[in-house]
């Protein structure tokens, strides 16, 4: 068990560059497998609408993997995601709303740039009002924000059942496919902005991502090495709530690929320094979506889309963590 | 450091009833008393960890809470105990920490070496490289001393220490304590259950009942049969043992 710092540090540069390999071959066989190369309008065609979603896919994993690692912190537990916020879930019931209230054909529906923007505003609006007034209100118990998360959650979510039930069939069909997690139709303004807001939030909470380390200490050493501890949960976690916004915003519900990408950076990095963990679990987020959008197009033809994975991957993965857990105890 | 009438409640129940104290510097002062007198509570408040209702903890010159966080981690701390921490973390890591009031997470070579001075003072040097989670829990405490050592304070709060901890580990610890006063003329602040602990090894003591300062003295002072009697409700018998008063209960 006795090595010595340089070693260890040695080690995790080699893990990186081994990710960042990894990322660029799943990349480049997502860019180029079946492409028509000896026909050049195909090909500028197929580079142009894969070149965007390799970058929707990168933000994305930008975001969850970034959001997830500072959420376990703040939680100080590592089988939590952010999943528990309920911005899925509220995600899913303003996309009901509108098929419901305005039709499938209204413009909120149909214009995905002005939807993106709903979604954010309406997410960012609930998360920031709700957790940084309750934060406040219950003097700063980190708990409070999971429990008031699950009562959000199951609070929208029957909102959103009562909404189906009472919907037109073919409406709900078409409803459907944007509450399932999708990589297509995402234009580059979108993207743009979604970049934009998402290097706000990391320049924002730069100084508070360096005391990370020191807040997994326990939030008595934060505060005894001098750390404003309630302040600094109070911003990383609008930060969180924001990135999880703009990535639910972007591509649907899928934020519980956080916990899988969070985890496997914790079991491959096995540090506390955050630096290294965010950017490991963003690059192992870029692995497994390209890799397995790369399944989900060439193989199965976007027969299962690629949330199933993330939901059976993830579920199997989860079930894994909590028996190792125990174990260890 | 000063403490003029201390207030605190929770949910209407009077847990810390108008406390003032003087602590002496460059002492050992143990605070003791039967449960739920306020003990803890105090030394949360003193500590900065828990925010009073009413009164001033005068730390040099100014009050507690207008210092800023981290010119106050330079000069007090605190170590509680509740240290279970989730991640991997070797024992040079962990008391890495201590110099973070002074140099971020970026350690200059001047840190390095208090570092190292701080884990071999606690002799922890073979295991330097260990897991915090590996360590026996004597050896885990003495790993967050050696962090409160790095982190180079006039004022060392100590809550509880000999918790969890076998006689000989607890006396270890204690032995550790006196020595923070004596070679590096710290002033040390403890919370203790064992009288005789606190009797044989403080300076000072100050014994609370029902949120209140009963005593407050030397060690003779406060160390009487008519005192301990009337602060914990037990017979005591007082014995001289190396010229302190240890105390028989039963």
């Amino acid at each position: 068990m006795k090595k010595s710092t340089s070693a260890i540090r040695a080690k995790s540069r080699r893990k990186f560059a081994v990710l960042v390999l990894l990322s660029l071959i799943f990349i480049a066989l997502y860019m180029t497998v079946n492409v028509r190369f000896d026909h050049p309008k195909l090909f500028a065609y197929a580079m142009n609408q894969r070149s965007t979603k390799v970058m929707v896919m990168i933000v994305v994993a930008f975001a969850i993997g970034a959001a997830s690692m500072v959420f376990q912190s703040i939680i100080n537990n590592t089988i939590v995601t952010p999943c528990l916020l309920g911005m899925n879930s509220l995600y899913s019931l303003v996309h009901t709303a509108v098929v419901f209230f305005l039709g499938s054909g209204s413009v909120l529906a149909r214009n995905s740039n002005l939807s993106f923007l709903v979604d954010l505003a309406i997410m960012g609006v609930v998360a920031t009002l709700t957790y940084s007034c309750i934060f406040k209100k219950t003097k700063y118990n980190v708990l409070y924000v999971l429990l008031i998360g699950t009562v959000l959650t199951s609070f929208f979510s029957s909102i959103q059942t009562t909404l189906v039930r009472a919907m037109d069939p073919n409406e709900y069909e078409t409803l459907l496919s944007s509450l399932v997690a999708s990589f297509s139709n995402i234009n580059d303004s979108i993207l743009l902005l979604a970049v934009i807001l998402m290097v706000c939030v990391v320049v924002a909470l730069r100084k508070e991502i360096a005391v990370l380390d020191v807040i997994t200490l326990g939030k008595e050493q934060a505060i005894n090495l001098g750390v404003d501890y309630d302040r600094t949960i109070r911003k990383l976690l609008l930060g969180v709530v924001l990135l999880i916004s703009v990535a639910t915003a972007l591509v649907g519900p899928i934020s519980f690929f956080g916990l899988i990408v969070a985890n496997l950076a914790r079991q491959l990095f096995k540090t506390y320094r955050h630096t290294e963990l965010i950017l490991g679990s963003v690059l192992i987020g870029v692995v497994l979506l390209t890799a397995g959008q790369l399944i989900v197009e060439q193989v199965y033809s976007y027969g299962i889309p690629i949330s199933v994975f993330i939901t059976v991957g993830g579920g199997l993965y989860f079930l894994y963590l909590l028996l190792a857990q125990r174990r260890r105890k | 450091m000063r403490v003029k009438d201390l207030r605190k409640s929770y949910d209407g129940k009077i847990v810390v009833d108008g406390v003032n104290f003087e602590i002496p510097k460059g002492k050992v002062l143990s605070l003791i008393g039967p449960n739920g007198a306020g003990k803890s509570t105090v030394m949360g408040m003193i500590s900065r960890l828990i925010a009073s209702d009413s009164g001033i903890v005068d730390f040099e010159g100014k009050e507690l809470q207008k210092w800023k966080g981290r010119e106050l981690a330079k000069r007090l701390a605190i170590l509680t105990q509740s240290n279970n921490v989730q991640m991997k973390l070797t024992v040079r890591e962990l008391v890495n920490f201590g110099r973070f009031p002074y140099s971020g997470s970026h350690l200059t070579r001047e840190d390095e070496e208090i570092v190292s001075q701080a884990i071999s003072y606690m002799e922890l040097t073979p295991m330097q490289d260990q897991f915090i989670d590996e360590l026996s829990g004597g050896q885990r405490q003495r790993a967050y001393i050696a962090m409160v050592i790095a982190q180079d304070t006039e004022y060392v709060l100590l809550d509880e220490p000999t918790n969890n901890l076998d006689i000989y580990h607890a006396t270890n610890m204690m032995k550790i304590v006196r020595r923070l006063c004596d070679e590096l003329g710290k002033t040390v602040i403890l919370v203790l259950h064992e009288i005789n602990y606190a009797a044989f090894y403080s300076d000072y003591i100050c014994a609370f009942v029902d949120g209140k300062i009963a005593k407050f003295g030397t060690v003779d002072e406060v160390i009487t049969k008519e005192n301990l009697s009337g602060i914990y409700n037990v017979d005591f018998e007082i014995m001289k043992i190396e010229g302190k008063p240890l105390s028989i209960y039963y």
